[in-house]
């Protein structure tokens, strides 16, 4: 074989290996979501080796006892719905407004800081995160309980929860939020400016407008990020047999937070009810996404 | 005289715009021939259907001939390695690998299966002879090529595509980001390289293609508007938009 | 006007003054619960005691000091004992004579060392120790009467962390060995290969949503995609091998975008100069593409290190949370952070230990970020 004939032979062979790498990678989504389904739905089936679990008594179930065999998971749902959303609340308008500063106020220097900053935050591991919480925050939130006449079950609660995640996803956000902030148009600054506009109204009324697709993927980010985080959530919810928690300084329980638990099983309902609720979760994570993003296009519009 | 490449009715389309139309041209060997036209008017684009690098860009089709011995380079007889191994290429902007200068010339005959050393580096000495590069940098070849000055890379980028001993050479302004000391270096260059080689020149100024080359195309909005020897195309144009591109009254 | 542009102003001081007050805050809490836990013999010992009985009889001598030590000294036996967390006797010094240097135990003899502690001495007619009730003032002023003691039940140093260290070395190992080859071929694929505009669409729309996925699901799936394949290779439980398949699909996402940038910044002139040489695609890109690419991709491999030590939630299912001294490729352990998690929901938390190890993680994390900074400028002028 001459060697243009082999070169060419490698470049194909080559193709295909690339090729088929990519496919690979590309459909550990699917296999993901096929493997969860099938696992997921195992309980819900009338051939089931445990005994079937009726799925609406799941999905709308307002207790869990896996000592006594009831599994409801709809007040976790909503609970994870909750504590997501208001941490969002919470973390969204810091995380703007730092990102604004880091991009337009602040002088460069120290600008570089502040996204070393933030850099660090992100690169902090969510078990790290967790300790932190169940020392300090718990013991925050169990004093502000005591200021009120509150009792707390020493500090875990959903406010400490809703603290650590908003904590957890400014990072997240903030990033996005300094990627939109830095691509707005010069262009569009210069007309606010030259319309007699001060620098801070443009910022604010201009900068921010201009921004707010960017900022508003940063948030849909952050919100999926509340709604996976595991670790840190399950040392501080203090999984709470029924629901859903309304009060602030009662303890909670989030789907994470139940996949966690009773983690010593290997079989069993208990083991395979796990993948039930990691179904459950994807769908509320990607469910809010496709929300959110039909939401983003209407308020784009 | 022996032709090197002769095209026939050859059209390019991006999309649905047709970029080329109907061009035919015979290309000498060992002549200089130049583009020229105004910015846009298709030479570079026609200069990359002899290598086929118009092949890379998405929705470019190209139909028509052009032969190179014979060989219809757009037919399925032609492998487009081969193809550029034959008809080698220099561009606008200096382009040396982020290696060395010894590796930047060894790059062509290595890819093509030669691993000889001693085979090396005659190759390479002499190819930076004939690109009058060899005098400056015989001695750091180990050198990264892009610590080069720009006329130098220039001269590189030609020894790297004369290693591969090809028939034809085509530059693409090759002069264009160059300061007119390295100009005037690579356009004397350009003379002594026309013994060995084809040489197909783009270029934005018609005093370089006065000075250097043998033959002229005039292009304008896709179409070769005439071809002849350059001191015919300058001195009695028989087409009125040749004469008007050259006096300077538009482009 | 300018007065409340100030005020606008100010909100966004205080709201960026909030990120560096956590990040504070959160240093403060751990270095001050975690730091006087920090030593060598942390990070390099063992998690777990081992027993010790001592089988031959040792005598007392006299081993007379003259400077001050930590805690309270036996001249006859050379032995110097205090009393540590949870009622624990625990050895702070032995004199270089003294017969506690070589007792004989079932397998050979063995030095007693600074840190071990002393559960029970039998002295023939009576025993000390903590199992008796003794503390350590008792069990010197007891064993200072005796000439002989008969045996030694001591317990060698715990609560080290080594096993965490080379669990989280062998996860980085193997996830990186898996990922980067699969990484950078499918992103060489997408930008260089596939020309089909919908196609590639569509394959990176499958990469990008593995993004989305939260770390316990890839756990989840781990233990049932990924189990089989380690049952290949005869693991049949939780293992590192089984962590290290799961991390490598979550570094994926994390792999192909630094591949990616890096070859979006390779000019364009470079491919067609390697090209118009008459190099084939796959020559063009192994000697002249990825060659530029370098940089970016240990940006990739750096980002990736980072969120390894950091995992937990995958790795909680896939790994166990056992700790393992000994971790081997096929057995189960745990990684550094699995370690804090285990450390915070056993029976009794012990935040010391969790907040020492989380210290280390940090540590190592900061020095990441400057390492991807350097990298990160570097990158850029050479591109430019």
């Amino acid at each position: 074989m001459n060697t243009l004939n082999k070169n060419k032979l490698i470049d194909s062979i080559a193709r295909y290996i690339f090729m088929a790498m990519t496919i690979i990678s590309s459909s550990f989504t699917i296999i993901l979501f096929a493997f969860l389904f099938v696992k997921g739905i195992k309980p819900f089936l009338p051939n089931y080796e445990y005994g079937m679990i009726n799925f609406f008594e799941f999905l709308f179930g307002m207790v869990y006892r896996q000592d006594k065999g009831i599994y409801g998971i709809g007040f976790i749902i909503i609970n994870t719905i909750i504590t997501g959303f208001l941490s969002l609340i919470i973390s969204l308008p810091i995380s703007v407004l730092t990102s604004l500063f880091i991009v337009k106020i602040v002088p460069k220097k120290f600008g570089v800081m502040m996204r070393y900053v933030v850099d660090i935050l992100s690169g902090v591991p969510s078990v790290v995160y967790g300790v932190f919480a169940s020392g300090l925050i718990t013991l925050m939130v169990k004093n502000i309980g005591y200021f009120f006449g509150i009792p707390t079950a020493g500090g875990n609660s959903m406010l400490s929860v809703i603290i650590l995640l908003a904590i957890m996803i400014f990072p997240t956000i903030t990033s996005m939020s300094i990627t939109a902030i830095t691509a707005v148009d010069k262009n569009l600054e210069m007309a606010s400016l030259a319309l007699g506009a001060t620098k801070t109204q443009t910022n604010f009324k201009v900068v921010l407008l201009a921004a707010k697709s960017g900022i508003f993927s940063g948030a849909i980010l952050g919100l999926g990020r509340a709604y996976g985080e595991a670790t840190a959530v399950s040392m501080v919810a203090g999984n709470k047999l029924y629901g859903p928690t309304f009060n602030l300084f009662d303890i909670t329980r989030t789907l994470t937070s139940t996949m966690l638990s009773g983690l010593k099983e290997t079989s069993g309902v208990d083991y395979d009810i796990r993948f039930s609720i990691g179904l459950i979760l994807l769908i509320v994570i990607f469910g809010s996404n496709i929300i959110l993003n039909v939401a983003k296009r209407r308020i784009g519009k | 005289m022996k032709l090197a490449l002769s095209v026939k009715d050859l059209n390019l389309y991006y999309g649905n715009k047709q970029a080329l139309k109907n061009i035919e041209m015979d290309i000498y060997s060992n002549k200089v021939t130049a583009f020229i036209g105004p910015s846009g008017c298709g030479k570079s684009t026609f200069l990359r259907c002899l290598n086929r690098m118009n092949d890379l860009i998405d929705n470019c089709r190209v139909n028509g001939n052009v032969f190179l011995d014979d060989v219809n380079v757009y037919s399925g007889k032609m492998d487009v390695v081969n193809l550029r191994s034959r008809v080698g290429m220099v561009f606008q902007k200096p382009n040396p690998f982020p290696m060395s200068i010894y590796e930047n010339v060894a790059y062509g005959p290595k890819c093509q299966g030669v691993k000889d050393k001693k085979i090396l580096d005659k190759i390479v000495e002499e190819s930076l002879k004939n690109a009058a590069l060899w005098d400056d940098i015989k001695d750091r070849l180990n050198d990264d090529a892009l610590g080069l000055s720009g006329g130098q890379q220039q001269r590189l980028c030609i020894a790297r595509a004369i290693a591969m001993e090809p028939e034809v050479i085509l530059m693409d302004e090759p002069t264009s980001a160059l300061d007119p000391i390295s100009t005037k270096k690579i356009e004397d260059l350009i003379d002594k390289l026309k013994e060995k080689y084809t040489i197909i020149i783009v270029t934005h100024s018609m005093q370089q293609a006065k000075r250097i080359s043998d033959y002229t195309a005039f292009f304008l909005m896709g179409e070769v508007i005439e071809f002849d020897t350059t001191s015919n195309i300058f001195q009695n144009p028989k087409d009125k938009r040749t004469e008007d591109y050259i006096t300077g009254r538009f482009g | 006007m300018k007065i409340k542009d100030k005020i606008y102003n100010l909100i966004t001081y205080i709201a960026s003054s909030m990120g560096i007050i956590v990040l504070i805050a959160i240093l403060l809490f751990i270095f001050n619960k975690g730091f006087n836990k920090l030593s060598l013999q942390m990070i390099f010992g063992k998690y777990w005691a081992v027993n010790y009985i001592s089988v031959e009889p040792i005598k007392s001598g006299n081993f007379e000091l003259t400077n001050e030590i930590d805690g309270i000294y036996s001249k006859n036996w050379g032995i110097a004992l205090k009393d540590g967390d949870s009622k624990n006797i625990t050895i702070t010094f032995i004199h270089k004579d003294s017969p506690f240097n070589n007792l004989i135990v079932k397998d050979g003899s063995i030095n007693l060392q600074k840190g071990y502690t002393i559960e029970k001495i039998d002295l023939g007619e009576l025993s000390v120790g903590k199992i008796v009730g003794n503390n350590a003032q008792d069990v010197i002023s007891t064993i200072d009467n005796y000439q002989t003691i008969q045996s030694v039940y001591f317990k060698s140093q715990s609560g080290g962390i080594f096993g965490g260290v080379i669990a989280t070395f062998y996860l980085i190992l193997i996830s990186l060995s898996i990922v980067l080859p699969i990484g950078i071929s499918s992103s060489i694929y997408l930008k260089e290969y596939e020309k089909n505009k919908k196609f590639k669409a569509i394959l990176q729309y499958g990469i990008d949503t593995l993004t989305g996925i939260p770390s316990l699901v890839y756990g989840l799936v781990g233990v049932t995609v990924l189990f089989p394949i380690t049952q290949l290779v005869n693991i049949n439980s939780t293992s590192i091998l089984l962590g290290g398949l799961t991390m490598s699909i979550i570094l994926l996402p994390t792999i192909i975008k630094a591949t990616n940038d890096a070859l979006d910044n390779v000019p364009d002139s470079l491919r067609q100069g390697s090209l118009s040489l008459g190099a084939t695609n796959f020559q063009t890109i192994y000697k002249v593409v990825l060659p530029c690419c370098i940089n970016g991709i240990l940006t990739g491999v750096l980002l990736s290190i980072g969120r390894v030590i950091g995992e937990s939630a995958a790795l909680i299912y896939t790994m166990g949370t056992f700790v393992n001294d000994a971790p081997k490729i096929s057995s189960s352990g745990s990684s550094l952070a699995v370690m804090i998690y285990s450390f915070m929901v056993q029976e009794n938390p012990n935040m010391e230990l969790a907040s020492a190890v989380s210290i280390i993680i940090l540590i190592i994390v900061m020095i990441l970020n400057v390492i991807l900074r350097v990298f990160g400028k570097k990158f850029e002028r050479k591109l430019v």
